[in-house]
């Protein structure tokens, strides 16, 4: 079973932290990988990074910015994971935009994802209805989930085909925004929560967008079955770099 | 797809063909041919057909003398002519087609060796003969295919191929697939072609194959659809559900040609250019967008679409804008028809262009700058696309250029239809047609390309010119020539041809023009220019420039430095005296007045 099946079946409330491959430094990869598991984290966001990236807001904007500048490059992400499950046995999820999958050949990207045990994919700017008529086939040979996104303007009709889609979990964005850009939540979106619950979808969901702390981790946990933190670790790791990991982490779920 | 017929022999039968507007026509000097052509002269064909001389194995000389007597534009060479012997045909004006013929299997290598030689490849069924065998051969080799030079599929191509070419059309076997060539299966004897067959043939690509519009999933060919992130989907499927319906409205319609007439100023001239016309001897006509209010054509788009926003109940509109003149067309709908207008504009593109940012605040718009990435265009457009993100109900995004996610390029593209939409009655007016000989168009974007092309884009006797800017020389490293150094991939919501890294990381173009400086193309223009309907030029910023400062001296016309790259073609480009050539002058000069002091030290 795919790791990210399996981690979803645990009765806990999981956490799951996004990082930007090649940020703060190139060689960064595989440490913060290994220190966020050792650190209790369920699961693992790879940032592939993009020139152009639409969802995001400023911190993984420049995250993304820097990391190329680095001189991250999708080979170097594979080169530097090339050996990455024979250290660690949490679910990784490389995160990354279209065109630089699409320019490395979709198939040829799959593949390798197997081959290094990668165990799903988040693709924001890959409508589900393209993935389904032109790719879901092969990233289903190559033993890939792909998460997709709702928001709270996503009608109920499409949350249902999404869900008939996934085979994972479900991306559930807390409002309507890019990446890093809210604090808090208000009425609206624990209203919006609570609509989503009761639809006794297939696919658990797992809140992102907004999650930033103990608080927000806690509010989002009880509506759903994880929460997925980017923005405000790419804030701590630009702030005091990458060995202090596990206080990140402890002020989340503590 | 284009399409070349071969093997013509027959002087009545080669004039009859020529009516049917095929893409080539073949001859073949081969004695040993049932097609030798043996007659002393080709008659008289349009000359937008490209006479095609076929060799085997020929004598370099004799190459060279058919080319020069029967005016060849492109030699087909069908024996072991090695890359040495196709080099020296190099530098002719005449394009090289290389044939390779196939029978189960092919090594795809040899290819390697004839890169930068040759234009083209054919590849061929192998027989008896070289050519004219009548045999299809198995296309799925072609998913082999390992270059990027386009190749004209040929070997007993009939009738009853129809359906298979057009499931090739769908595979990645195609990808690089220019042209068809037919020859026997059309034949009531050797050489003697039958002009009923070739008909339904071309009649059935045309109908089947050859539609440049977009398609119901909005897609141009193998470019387009909607790329977006799941927080625009709503937006974007509000509109594609509703834009065909909402131009449709006999109100709408009414309300968008009044405000074009009374408020915008159209019909804009199309006006004969009398002296420019002498020095290239040939018929100039341009089409005076530059007349239009806010001095460009950019406002007849943001006219039809704040309309249609009205119509959606949006109350805030967001628009991107490079070199300010989009931004003005929006701060200036919104201010008529008193809407809150935000217009992103990268940092850098704030500090060159002062005067339409001062435009802009006078009319009432809130210009935020830009300051990721390059802080220019395309980041620009980035932030408007991450406002839309985070104001997903109240908000329409105004795209500025035939781009995005599928509906806004056909969007786009029908609101500047009304640029050839009147050269149509305008130029009936004038010479007493409607068709052009060709139409010719700057492109960024692509937005008054589009416009230009639109009526004329299934019109085959009409030829459609693209310019692009070269920046400092196409392998400069400083250019914005995409249909040369763009690959297919994803910008802003859509699939077309890009500038971009091996790793698929966008990258930044060079223009002096900032309204062409970016470094993708419409999914429409990659279209055309992948099928080949239209000719990709592209123009350097010293080009452009001398060309702006010959209209304004020629015909007293400043035009935008835009403008002025499609204007350079002229030098380029030679069209015959009785050719009506249709430019569209996009915008006026006066914006770039301090691009033209400076460069000009005036």
């Amino acid at each position: 079973m795919n790791r990210i099946n399996q981690k979803l079946k645990e009765d806990k409330k999981l956490l799951s932290i996004y990082f930007t491959a090649g940020y703060p430094n190139i060689d960064d990869t595989t440490s913060i990988i290994q220190d966020l598991e050792k650190n209790g984290v369920d699961m693992i966001e790879i940032g592939l990074p993009f020139s152009d990236p639409l969802a995001d807001g400023p911190t993984i904007q420049d995250s993304s910015t820097k990391a190329l500048k680095n001189g991250m490059t999708t080979d170097v992400l594979f080169t530097q994971l090339k050996d990455i499950r024979k250290t660690v046995n949490i679910p990784l999820i490389i995160m990354g935009y279209f065109n630089p999958m699409f320019q490395y050949g979709i198939e040829a990207f799959c593949k390798k994802c197997q081959e290094i045990g990668i165990d799903g994919l988040i693709i924001p700017d890959l409508p589900v209805d393209v993935y389904h008529e032109e790719y879901q086939a092969i990233f289903e040979k190559y033993g890939l989930i792909n998460v997709f996104l709702i928001t709270p303007q996503t009608s109920d009709d499409r949350i249902r085909y999404i869900d008939s889609i996934s085979n994972g979990f479900i991306y559930m964005v807390s409002s309507a925004s890019t990446t890093g850009t809210q604090s808090g939540f208000g009425n609206e979106q624990t209203s919006y929560f609570k609509r989503i619950g009761k639809m006794n979808l297939n696919n658990p969901q797992i809140i992102g967008f907004g999650i930033s702390n103990n608080q927000t981790f806690t509010q989002a946990t009880q509506y759903a079955k994880g929460a997925i933190i980017g923005s405000a670790f790419v804030k701590h790791v630009t702030n005091e770099g990458i060995d202090t990991i596990g206080k990140f982490v402890d002020s989340i779920c503590n | 797809m284009k399409l070349k017929v071969c093997g013509m022999k027959y002087q009545d039968n080669i004039q009859e063909v020529a009516t049917l507007q095929p893409d080539y026509l073949g001859f073949i000097f081969y004695e040993q041919s049932a097609r030798h052509f043996d007659a002393h002269r080709i008659p008289e064909i349009s000359n937008t057909i490209k006479k095609t001389g076929v060799f085997v194995d020929a004598d370099l000389d004799f190459v060279i003398k058919k080319i020069s007597k029967h005016n060849l534009k492109a030699v087909q060479l069908h024996g072991n002519e090695a890359p040495e012997y196709c080099k020296q045909l190099r530098g002719k004006n005449i394009e090289i087609i290389k044939v390779f013929s196939i029978k189960n299997e092919f090594d795809f290598s040899v290819l390697k060796l004839y890169d930068d030689i040759v234009d083209y490849f054919l590849f061929d069924t192998k027989g008896k003969l070289p050519g004219g065998n009548g045999y299809v051969f198995d296309w799925t080799i072609l998913n082999n295919y390992p270059s990027t030079i386009p190749f004209f599929l040929s070997g007993g191509i009939g009738l009853s191929q129809i359906d298979d070419i057009n499931k090739f059309q769908k595979s990645e076997a195609s990808k690089y697939c220019y042209a068809l060539d037919v020859n026997s299966k059309f034949e009531i004897e050797p050489g003697l072609k039958n002009i009923e067959d070739l008909k339904k043939f071309k009649n059935n690509l045309t109908s089947k194959i050859m539609n440049y519009n977009v398609n119901e999933k909005g897609y141009y060919g193998e470019f387009g659809g909607a790329f977006i992130p799941e927080m625009l989907y709503p937006n974007v499927e509000e509109l594609r559900q509703n834009y065909l319906k909402i131009m449709a409205e006999p109100d709408f319609k009414k309300e968008f040609n009044q405000l074009l007439k009374d408020y915008v100023g159209r019909p804009s001239p199309l006006y004969f250019a009398k002296r420019l016309s002498e020095k290239y001897n040939t018929k100039i006509y341009l089409k005076r967008e530059d007349l239009n209010h806010t001095g460009a054509h950019k406002i007849n788009n943001t006219i039809g679409q704040i309309l249609m926003a009205q119509r959606l109940g949006k109350t805030r509109i967001i628009a991107e804008t490079g070199a300010g003149q989009h931004g003005v067309a929006t701060a200036t709908v919104c201010a008529l028809m008193g809407l809150e207008c935000i217009v992103y504009m990268g940092e850098i593109d704030i500090a060159r262009q002062a005067p339409n940012v001062a435009r802009m605040k006078m009319l009432g718009a809130r210009v935020v700058p830009a300051l990721s990435g390059s802080r220019t265009l395309k980041d620009a457009t980035n932030e408007a696309i991450r406002d839309w993100i985070n104001n997903p109900v109240d908000t329409h995004y105004i795209i500025g250029s035939a781009i995005g996610p599928h509906p806004y390029p056909d969007m786009v593209t029908r609101f500047q239809a009304i640029v050839s939409e009147e050269i149509k009655w305008q130029l009936k007016e004038h010479e007493g047609r409607e068709n052009p000989d060709y139409v010719v168009a700057c492109i960024g974007g692509g937005s008054n390309a589009a416009g230009t092309y639109y009526h004329y884009l299934h019109e085959p006797d009409v030829g459609i010119i693209a310019v692009e800017a070269a920046g400092l020389g196409i392998e400069s490293g400083e250019s914005a020539a995409t249909s040369v150094l763009g690959k297919e991939g994803i910008i802003h919501g859509c699939k077309t041809l890009l500038m971009q890294t091996n790793d698929g990381q966008i990258t930044e173009p060079y223009s002096i023009s900032a309204g062409l400086d970016y470094p993708g193309v419409g999914p429409m223009h990659a279209h055309l220019a992948k099928t080949g309907r239209a000719e990709f030029m592209s123009i350097t910023d010293n080009d452009a420039m001398d060309a702006g400062l010959e209209l304004s001296k020629l015909e007293g016309i400043i035009p935008a430095i835009e403008t002025s790259h499609a204007l350079a073609i002229f030098k380029y480009k030679t069209f015959r005296p009785e050719d009506v050539v249709v430019l569209n002058l996009s915008g006026r000069g006066d914006k770039d007045l301090q691009n033209y002091i400076d460069y000009f030290k005036i």
